[in-house]
């Protein structure tokens, strides 16, 4: 990702920021209690719950379950991220949007060799905002394959 | 002259040779990142480089649970890249005359050090960092990274 002109929406799963392409999103759903529907689960494909989106159900995931990410913020609290995918659209629970920003102001970051194995799997880049790491998010690895982009 | 840098994490000392450590820093801000090892605190950015912080308190036996003192972050050259050790002081630079080098009883040994240095009054593990490195995050301890995200936030 992350070519010149870009935009990159930054989030937050408990104190790590994470990126993503603004291009795969379609929509940022912040109030969620009264939309999500935990019945309509399916934990074997890390679906947490379903919600309502342009009048359909979408499935939503968790990445913070697969991350083992200690999240502070209630499911009904959470922030709803709507991507696409060559399944149709799904959603992403996080616990807060913080800001857009241009990719060229991400320093690309090695991940050190030490921990190239924890992180097999689970991301494979890291960039620098103003010193600050932040995890490159990567849809496919969640649901669906390969990501659609506007 | 052989030189040891001295540091301590909640009591119990330990020692580097000086030629490994790069600087000492005090208080750096430490993130998180996903599936850290479970001797990896946090991460570190020095100079646009991030370096896994181990806490080394449950290899020396006095566990991982409480918080380090006074924040301070050694630095250290492995072979298999920098790592930085959590420490309670600051450290002191002593060579290695000044004190006596002692082997670990066969009873006491612990994963990582190869041998004591003994100095004034204290007893300090000397720590073989190129196996610890590789040892705290791709051995035994990345085993606890299950539980690690959640430990971590207690």
């Amino acid at each position: 990702m992350a070519e010149a002109g870009q935009r990159v929406l930054v989030f937050r799963l408990g104190k790590i920021a994470f990126m993503l392409d603004l291009a795969q999103i379609v929509e940022i759903v912040e109030q969620t209690a009264d939309i999500l529907d935990p019945g309509r689960s399916d934990i074997s494909r890390g679906i947490v719950s379903a919600l309502q989106f342009r009048q359909t159900w979408v499935p939503v995931v968790d990445p913070a379950l697969k991350l083992d990410i200690f999240s502070p913020v209630a499911l009904k609290d959470k922030v709803a991220i709507i991507l696409r995918s060559s399944e149709g659209n799904w959603a992403l629970l996080v616990d807060g949007v913080s800001e857009l920003q241009l990719a060229e102001n991400f320093q690309p970051c090695e991940i050190p060799f030490l921990l190239q194995v924890s992180a097999s799997g689970f991301y494979s880049e890291v960039r620098l905002l103003k010193g600050k790491p932040v995890v490159v998010f990567e849809p496919e690895s969640y649901y669906g394959s390969a990501p659609v982009v506007a | 002259m052989n030189r040891f840098g001295l540091f301590r994490i909640r009591n119990a000392g330990f020692a580097i040779p000086l030629a490994q450590i790069l600087r000492i820093l005090e208080g750096a801000e430490e993130y998180q990142l996903p599936r850290l090892p479970g001797a990896v605190s946090a991460v570190l950015v020095d100079e646009g480089r991030l370096i896994p912080l181990i806490d080394l308190g449950g290899a020396l036996g006095v566990g991982t649970d409480c918080p380090i003192g006074c924040g301070y972050q050694v630095l250290v050259e492995s072979e298999h890249g920098v790592i930085a050790l959590a420490a309670d002081s600051s450290g002191r630079i002593v060579a290695e005359k000044k004190g006596q080098i002692l082997p670990l009883p066969p009873k006491e040994q612990v994963i990582g050090v190869v041998g004591r240095f003994s100095y004034l009054d204290d007893v300090y593990n000397i720590l073989n960092i190129d196996f610890l490195a590789i040892e705290m995050t791709q051995a035994y301890w990345q085993n606890q990274s299950d539980t690690g995200g959640a430990r971590r936030h207690q």
